[in-house]
């Protein structure tokens, strides 16, 4: 079951934390995560990378995100 | 010699509460980076700082120094062509610079921001996970080079670029290393 972060109206470096926290102990290895703007996007995309988790970025609507990370 | 006169030419008259630091004013990171080099290998004490709201004209920084060594540091200027744009007296403390470091705790996470950029450590195995901040082009790129790696394994900031983000990186990635090791 995918578990879904919601990341938006967070500052700076909250998405990346709370993404960190997710994917360390996430049960599945699939995690859909929300951020509303560029920075925090690039920020987490690399933040899931460093941990060994792939990502595919949607831009969806009003300059949101949604990254889909699974555990490589 | 242009910004000394123009420092003893203010109609303020000098009071007992004056600060006794000024600030060098330059058009550059470049510039600041290049000054700081010279006055500290001339031995002079200053320091790089955020400056002012009222003087902020983005991500910029000055150099303070102490008003006592104005004319050694003017003629160590403009020997090596680095006479700076504007220099202004701190004349109190709403005029003293701001803080450079501001560090927040996360519980599993230590955030220090130095200026404009910030860094994101892991407490338990120092590793950097987040590189933030800034507005300048080489930021992407010093948060590539730095996330995943601990802090005994990066590259120090000050090596990658020579933006004010990087240098503002740099002093983060000290203090951040310095609370790491305690």
């Amino acid at each position: 079951m995918q578990h879904t972060l919601d990341a938006r109206g967070l500052s700076c470096p909250q998405p990346v934390l709370l993404a960190i926290q997710a994917m360390r102990s996430a049960e599945s290895e699939d995690l859909k995560i929300l951020v509303d703007n560029e920075a925090s996007q690039e920020n987490v995309a690399r933040a899931a990378v460093s941990q060994g988790w792939s990502v595919q970025v949607q831009a969806v609507a009003n300059g949101e995100y949604t990254l889909t990370c699974k555990k490589s | 010699m242009k910004w000394i006169r123009a420092l003893f030419a203010r109609s303020t008259p000098v009071s007992s509460s004056m600060s006794e630091k000024g600030m060098l004013l330059y058009p550059s990171t470049g510039e600041v980076i290049r000054a700081e080099s010279i006055l500290r290998a001339a031995g002079i004490d200053i320091a790089v700082k955020g400056p002012p709201p009222n003087l902020r004209q983005g991500c910029d920084m000055v150099i303070e120094f102490p008003l006592v060594h104005e004319l050694r540091i003017s003629e160590i200027l403009e020997a090596a062509s680095l006479s700076p744009l504007r220099v202004v007296v701190v004349q109190d403390h709403l005029l003293e610079p701001v803080s450079l470091f501001h560090s927040k705790d996360f519980g599993d996470f230590l955030m220090v921001r130095a200026a404009n950029m910030k860094i994101t450590v892991d407490k338990h195995s120092h590793t950097i996970v987040n590189i933030s901040g800034g507005g300048c082009p080489d930021v992407p790129y010093l948060a590539h080079m730095l996330v995943g790696k601990t802090l005994d394994q990066a590259p120090e900031p000050r090596s990658l670029g020579q933006t004010l983000c990087g240098y503002a990186l740099q002093l983060a990635f000290q203090e951040v290393r310095r609370l790491c090791r305690g």
